[in-house]
């Protein structure tokens, strides 16, 4: 702990002079010292943000990144976290689009000969709660919510580099899973 | 170490090294940017419907130049699937600029966070006004053509 906690002492002083320049230490006293009287096993949380391979505590007790390929690795898997996201995110919206359509043609027809059928379509609609695609939605909403508390736990390290693949994962998950969606949000503002 | 319930004070550490306020002046104007920083957000939520909403009205204009000389509202009607492949460039133009505003959304999204986790009272009432005037002023842009 004491080497480590050195190392980390020694980079967020490089760190810190390429940006300031003459008050590194003085910032760096208040952050550090609780670290001293702490000692135990438990992990100082960083409070800002800094680049660096060492010690990353990453979700589990067991993921500890220690070295740059570990770093690299890493830096792919929550690229990719992110990118099924916001996948899972896009997914999710035309899958109740779908859905919803599907049940406004099941309703369309309906009002048009006579009034007793209108009964039917408030039938179809009350059952959504216990349909296949209201239970696929249900899992696939607990599996966005853990996702996106895991990847706000990421961000939550400080680590440059984990919180530049959030953002790059976000950004190219969107770029290629959105492009459908703008053709079907197209379609839908058109048949309005 | 980190604190792990709200407090008022004004000394906070916020999000890079070199970001530390000691003083009531600093305080206030941590507290301004990151405000902005908060209405940044919602601006960036009714920017990107607003920019669907730009590329939409745009293409079926330039559809009916393209093709034939019928009014703008009868190209409206005319092919759902249409404008995806009559203006490639223009859609993927759009899609670039709405990806950026996306990957912005997420970092502001992601620094106000770790902003309000400071636990400092300040920082998360300026949050919370930046929110509410962003909210308040950036949604009736929705509507304005």
């Amino acid at each position: 702990m004491s080497h480590s906690h050195h190392m980390d002492h020694i980079e967020h002083k490089m760190n810190s002079s390429m940006v300031t320049t003459t008050e590194s230490h003085e910032h760096h006293h208040p952050t550090t010292m609780p670290e001293h009287s702490h000692g135990g096993g438990m992990m100082m949380m960083e409070m800002t943000f800094h680049f660096g391979y060492k010690n990353v505590p990453l979700l589990f007790s067991g993921l500890i990144i220690n070295t740059p390929g570990e770093m690299a690795g890493a830096f792919v898997a929550v690229f990719f976290l992110a990118m099924f996201y916001e996948g899972l995110k896009i997914a999710r919206e035309s899958l109740l689009r779908k859905s919803q359509v599907s049940i406004r043609y099941n309703s369309m027809p309906v009002p048009g000969p006579n009034g007793t059928i209108l009964m039917e379509t408030h039938k179809t609609v009350g059952q959504q709660m216990l349909s296949l695609p209201h239970l696929m939605q249900t899992v696939l909403h607990i599996i966005q919510v853990v996702i996106s508390y895991f990847l706000m736990l990421i961000f939550m390290t400080y680590n440059a580099y984990l919180c530049i693949a959030v953002a790059a994962g976000a950004g190219t998950g969107y770029f290629f899973f959105s492009w459908k969606k703008a053709v079907v949000v197209d379609i839908t503002e058109h048949c309005h | 170490m980190m604190p792990m319930h709200f407090f008022f004070s004004d000394k906070v550490v916020l999000l890079f090294d070199f970001w530390n306020v000691h003083s009531p002046a600093g305080m206030v104007l941590s507290v301004l940017v990151i405000l902005l920083m908060a209405m940044l957000y919602e601006a960036i939520k009714v920017g990107k419907v607003k920019l669907l909403q730009h590329t939409m009205q745009a293409i079926p204009t330039s559809l009916s130049s393209d093709r034939l000389d019928v009014s703008e509202g009868a190209s409206v009607n005319s092919g759902p699937g249409q404008p995806e492949h009559s203006t490639p460039r223009r859609w993927f133009l759009y899609h670039v600029s709405q990806s950026l505003f996306h990957v912005v959304q997420v970092v502001i999204g992601y620094l106000v966070m770790l902003a309000v986790m400071s636990y400092n009272t300040w920082i998360f009432l300026g949050v919370i006004a930046g929110s509410t005037i962003g909210y308040f002023v950036a949604y009736p842009l929705l509507n304005v053509r």
